[in-house]
């Protein structure tokens, strides 16, 4: 359970942290690509325009975010992720490093994770649709 | 005589899944128990895999807590019942990316991993759609995209273009795009190694979930039945189908969907300490039954 400003809280910060998910899945994403040789992974990929923007609005929103007491662990967690988010994409001004760009994008996630973790409302994956979950059962 | 034994090796289960996701139409109809399963292949010098399950470590307390799903084993205890160790699976092939199946890369660190091209790029033209698109995305975790990114660099993810034969003496990856997901596969092995072989077995992955979508409801008068999730086309779940069907010579038992609970009926099975079943396909000439 958690109290009403703490629910207003994950309310108001779901957004950002899907955002941030998908940032660092674009970004992962590209990295096999490259990781595994295939044509389709270069630097100007419009993924990466796609990510930045994205990010852009989650780091706003992240910043822009009042923790309640209960909140605060998440919040904590949420913005490491941004951070670290950020410095992986800003790796991708060159050409795609995927060392430089995988360890901050590695510690970026593993804050997301963290962050999931420390409060209901936060899914690292959607199981509620996946094809092999049950579906609509809620203890 | 078999060049490969076989076995599919229950690591946790759904024991009331709702049968309108695994059978098209089948609204309202109650539930059924969904195994989640993955396949060895022992023979020819080669222990190889089909799928690797999912981490409990990863997504295992929300699956059980929310979900329903019961029982989850580690690979090391699931594999230990037949004497074998994550570490001696060098080949790993991938039917799909959904966590279920795909969700415990970091179990096996010699395995090589083989995986569609097409479900790799598709998964990543899918995150540069808008957030309204997400629908596409279910199953998919980003921490096993991650996880890919290790293996390509070790060199250890081999993106397949379409069928590729022989990638173990009988074995062969068959595409079957924009079916179950954008770039799934299945598995043929010629057990008896001929190139038209009259020993042939198919590792399905969710292309089929049950007996039902590959003879329909009546055994007098069969037909396919889709499964209950495409994200591609039920037409073209379908016609893949035909094609697996017959390339076990029209024996539907030998099509095998990995999440199929009856597959204890119709092949040596036991039951574990563990509680989890290990059915036996096949013997590899000299291999000890793991069952009796």
């Amino acid at each position: 359970m958690v109290d009403e400003a703490t629910a207003a809280y994950i309310v108001e910060n779901q957004k950002c942290f899907e955002d941030l998910k998908q940032v660092a899945s674009q970004l992962a994403g590209l990295l096999v690509l490259a990781a595994a040789g295939s044509k389709e992974a270069v630097p100007d990929h419009p993924m990466i325009v796609l990510a930045r923007d994205l990010y852009r609005e989650a780091d706003d929103a992240v910043r822009r975010a009042w923790p309640t007491e209960r909140a605060r662990q998440h919040h904590e967690h949420i913005a490491r992720a941004a951070a670290s988010i950020g410095v992986a994409l800003s790796e991708t001004d060159g050409a795609l490093n995927v060392d430089r760009i995988l360890v901050p994008l590695r510690a970026g996630y593993t804050e997301l994770e963290r962050a999931a973790d420390s409060l209901p409302g936060f899914e690292k994956v959607s199981y509620e649709r996946a094809c092999c979950g049950r579906r609509g059962l809620v203890q | 005589m078999n060049a490969y034994s076989l076995w599919v090796m229950e690591f946790a289960a759904v024991p009331d899944y709702p049968q309108s996701g695994l059978i098209y139409g089948m609204h309202n109809q109650g539930t059924r128990k969904l195994p989640y399963c993955y396949i060895v292949i022992k023979g020819q010098g080669q222990l190889a895999m089909v799928d690797v399950g999912y981490n409990h470590k990863a997504h295992g307390e929300v699956l059980a807590n929310t979900y329903g799903v019961r029982g989850w084993h580690s690979p090391r205890e699931v594999l230990g019942e037949i004497g074998i160790t994550p570490e001696d699976i060098r080949t790993i092939f991938i039917t799909h990316a959904h966590f279920d199946h795909m969700g415990n890369i970091e179990d096996f660190p010699n395995a090589t991993f083989y995986l569609q091209e097409r479900e790799l790029s598709k998964w990543v033209w899918t995150m540069s759609l808008p957030r309204r698109f997400r629908w596409l995305m279910l199953g998919i975790d980003p921490a096993d995209i991650m996880r890919a990114v290790d293996l390509a660099r070790q060199g250890r993810l081999v993106a397949v273009d379409g069928d590729r034969e022989n990638v173990l003496p009988g074995v062969d990856l068959h595409a079957a795009f924009d079916t179950h997901t954008w770039g799934s596969m299945y598995v043929t092995v010629r057990n008896d190694l001929g190139s038209d072989s009259e020993s042939s077995w198919v590792f399905c992955g969710d292309l089929a979930y049950t007996q039902e979508n590959l003879r329909g409801h009546d055994p007098k008068d069969p037909e396919y039945i889709p499964i209950g999730f495409a994200m591609g086309s039920q037409f073209n779940l379908i016609m893949k189908t035909e094609e697996m069907v017959k390339s076990v010579g029209g024996d539907v038992n030998h099509v095998v969907p990995p999440h199929e609970e009856r597959l204890k009926d119709l092949f040596p099975s036991r039951i574990t300490k563990l509680g989890l079943r290990i059915t036996e396909l096949a013997l590899a000439d000299g291999e000890k039954s793991q069952v009796v």
